[in-house]
């Protein structure tokens, strides 16, 4: 841009004329693109529109909506604390599984990606393999892994011993003495205090793989020479990691860091599947510590359809507020990261 | 991978979007997708002899839904019946979709008993008593409670009695035997069966009995969360509401007391249901029995096959109860009234279209005539011989009756949720069903203590 010789306002008169011209031409190709433009406007736009509509509603889904201003949005902010300990939940999800998986992502797709490792298309492929997994079945995988009294993590953690020690702090240490019993397994999924590092177990297994191979696009674009020059001027890995991988590595994470943000947020199916409830227990588990934010829309808006503090209408204010605190979280990373290397 | 990453994410809201909020045009579209479109317009076309013959779709959350299509549709009564099986875990949702987009609701709907108090309040399905309909003919002939579920509290009947869930206690010979217990389902209902005048009481004493005599490695049940809680609240009647009145502190807080009681005397394996722990649970006998409904044989039939002939029924302490259970209904959207409501009546109000059913897959009609049958007088072969249809049968004949709400399955977490805490951390039941009681009424606008 800045060594363009012609003036501005000339050029822009040309790219106008030229504009016209061009789209003449490709009349053709705006209607065999128009499909998607179609289709984004009755899948995307128009549920987006009629969702902010309904926010003001009260709707079961089955008689007339009725009009209730911002009183949705009123009692989520005021009375329900269902919906703030779901977004504790999910942001403390994003702390503990979202963030982690980040930065073990990274760390692997350098080590994979520095020369020092064989087998580079094995490990790229072991790593991912998880992502390929269906949540559900993952879901089912790992509920039976968890399982108190038979499962392989008890029966491996008994096996060497240190059962009794992870309890520690838990009732069930009380419990084990009181009872004479030989220490007692960790109720991953049945207990508050295990089940949200179980989910956040669960995620950091199966999108580390998929953070990973991005990363690792990332780093292949970055020139090797770069590394080489560094080298011949003495520089270590360490540096090498700090002062060249990271920083032309900004646009990279910084999309990996929005997507996950907005992943994290919308987190759903593995809590769902780990603790969404039987005939007998409700969603979210024990002291409701696996409920997620997008678990509690999804039951306001179908399983409780019909109460005034849930309901379609109800369930469209939360995804709202969702919404802004995806938009304000990507912001702040991005106005915390300095410029938006993404423009470029 | 940047568009897949965002075509995740959209398809994901669009579910909850889209489909979920109801657009009119593209929840048609979505349930096309589905495989679950709405009959096309040539509905009333080909002709066959001289009757027409219509198509009606069927939604249920069972493959084996396609026997009722198939055994009606080789009768020719002018219908032709389309199965869609519609998973259980959005089979509800579906529908309620299809009311708010005003399309794409089937002819035949069925509802979960959790449920069916949702839709009986708000609307959207026809009532059966009213004309072209003629269905309080039937009154008589279904299960009390269960006709009572079916109706509004207006007195419409808006969803047909299907399948009941008759309950009783579950025990294996096999374990029984080992131990030195009765294996003989009348001495059993002897020591714990409210037929013989026994209460929860017993069956703590017949608890206390498995554990001592298999030296703790084998409990009497899995989780008392299920097996106690869940039956001695049934037997109150299911449900938490009598129209607004809240009734959990009245009608949870014993059974809460029994279970947490149970548990904390560590009478029951701690295992939970429905999972993998459960069925290993099953393979290692750490548990002799279980409390549950009858609809439970076809799945352990299948999924512990080894099983089958070890188990016995008896009664439940202190009362019958019911656990679950099933409806037929016909939405509003419906284009063939009448013949949905032939295939209704032959389905859920004949002995031929009930037993169709019941004889493959031990779903329990909830029409009582249907009983009569010879089928259930005969040994059956997965109780060891034991009559049991029969004893299933007497236990449905006596069971409590509740209208539904349409806040039950609200209420039911919200409970739930405090029996947790219960079973896990230990709370003190009292204040536990006080809190639920509190949490309830907060929730559900309207209620009232």
């Amino acid at each position: 841009m800045a060594s363009t010789t012609f003036s501005s306002a000339e050029r822009a008169a040309q790219d106008r004329r030229t504009r016209r011209k061009e789209a003449k031409r490709n009349a053709w190709a705006y209607v065999f693109v128009s499909p998607f433009y179609l289709l984004y406007a009755v899948f995307g736009l128009f549920p987006l529109m009629y969702g902010i509509w309904l926010s003001f509603h009260q709707w079961d889904g089955i008689s007339p909506m009725q009009w209730v201003g911002v009183s949705n949005y009123v009692k989520l902010f005021t009375v329900d604390e269902t919906w703030w300990k779901a977004i504790y939940n999910t942001l403390w999800l994003f702390f503990g599984a979202t963030t982690p998986q980040l930065i073990f992502a990274l760390i692997l797709a350098f080590i994979i990606n520095s020369g020092y490792v064989r087998f580079k298309d094995f490990f790229r492929a072991a790593y991912f393999m998880p992502f390929v997994a269906s949540a559900v079945a993952v879901g089912i995988l790992f509920t039976s892994l968890f399982g108190m009294q038979y499962g392989m993590f008890n029966f491996a953690l008994s096996a060497v011993g240190i059962s009794p020690l992870l309890t520690a702090g838990d009732k069930c240490v009380a419990w084990a003495i009181e009872t004479n019993s030989l220490g007692c397994a960790i109720d991953w999924l049945g207990s508050a205090l295990w089940l949200k590092p179980s989910i956040a177990l669960v995620v950091l297994w199966q999108w580390t793989g998929y953070s990973m191979i991005i990363f690792l696009a990332g780093l292949q674009s970055i020139n090797p020479e770069l590394y080489e020059a560094a080298r011949v001027d003495g520089a270590n890995t360490t540096d090498i990691f700090f002062r060249i991988t990271m920083p032309l590595m900004q646009g990279v994470i910084l999309f990996q860091v929005v997507t996950s943000i907005i992943g994290a947020m919308q987190n759903f199916d593995i809590p769902v599947m780990l603790a969404g409830g039987t005939q007998s227990s409700a969603p979210g588990g024990t002291d409701q510590a696996g409920l997620t934010a997008m678990m509690q829309l999804y039951w306001s808006a179908f399983k409780y359809n019909t109460g005034s503090k849930s309901g379609f209408g109800y369930a469209s204010a939360m995804s709202f507020i969702l919404f802004f605190m995806i938009v304000i979280f990507s912001y702040t990373y991005n106005r915390f990261n300095g410029q938006n290397q993404t423009e470029n | 991978m940047a568009s897949n990453d965002k075509a995740l994410s959209r398809r994901r809201f669009l579910r909850f979007a889209a489909a979920g909020l109801g657009v009119a045009g593209a929840a048609g579209v979505l349930a096309a997708c589905g495989g679950a479109a709405a009959p096309a317009e040539d509905a009333a076309a080909p002709a066959e002899g001289n009757k027409a013959v219509v198509e009606l779709t069927f939604w249920w959350w069972d493959a084996a839904g396609q026997i009722w299509a198939d055994e009606y549709n080789k009768l020719n009564r002018g219908a032709k019946v389309t199965f869609v099986n519609t998973p259980f875990a959005d089979s509800h949702d579906k529908l309620l979709t299809s009311f708010a987009s005003g399309s794409g609701a089937p002819d035949i709907a069925s509802l979960e008993i959790g449920r069916v108090g949702g839709f009986t309040a708000k609307g959207g399905l026809l009532d059966l008593k009213a004309a072209p309909f003629d269905g309080g003919k039937y009154e008589a002939d279904m299960v009390k409670y269960k006709w009572t579920q079916g109706s509004t509290a207006d007195g419409r009947l808006v969803a047909m009695p299907w399948d009941i869930g008759p309950a009783g206690v579950w025990y294996r010979t096999d374990i029984m035997e080992k131990l030195g217990l009765p294996t003989e389902p009348e001495a059993v209902q002897e020591l714990i069966s409210h037929t013989k005048g026994k209460t929860w009481e017993d069956f703590f004493t017949l608890a206390q009995q498995v554990k001592e005599k298999s030296g703790g490695k084998t409990k009497l049940v899995a989780d008392a969360a299920t097996d106690v809680y869940g039956g001695a609240l049934r037997q109150g009647g299911e449900g938490y509401f009598d129209g607004m009145k809240v009734m959990i502190e009245e009608k949870a807080t014993r059974p809460a007391q029994l279970a947490a009681d149970f548990r904390k005397q560590e009478l029951d394996a701690n295992i939970g249901w429905w999972g993998a722990d459960w069925a290993a649970g099953v393979k290692n006998d750490a548990f002799a029995g279980m409390v549950i409904a009858c609809w439970m044989q076809g799945g352990l039939s299948r999924d512990q096959a080894q099983l089958n002939g070890k188990w016995r029924i008896v009664p439940a302490p202190e009362a019958s109860y019911n656990w679950g259970g099933s409806f037929c209904a016909i939405p509003e959207q419906c284009k063939n009234q009448e013949m949905a409501w032939d295939f209704v009546q032959w389905a859920c109000c004949s002995a031929e279209g009930q037993n169709a059913m019941f004889k493959p897959t031990g779903v329990f009609p909830a029409y009582k005539p249907a009983w009569a049958d010879p089928l259930y007088d005969e040994p059956v072969e997965f109780f060891g011989g034991q009559r049991a249809f029969r004893m299933w049968a007497d236990i449905a004949d006596n069971v409590a009756s509740i209208v539904r709400s349409p806040y039950d399955l609200q209420a039911d977490d919200i409970v739930n949720a405090e029996v947790t805490k219960v079973m896990k951390e230990g709370k003190d039941p009292v204040q536990a069903m006080k809190d639920a009681e509190a949490a309830a009424l907060k929730a559900i606008e309207g209620a009232t203590p």
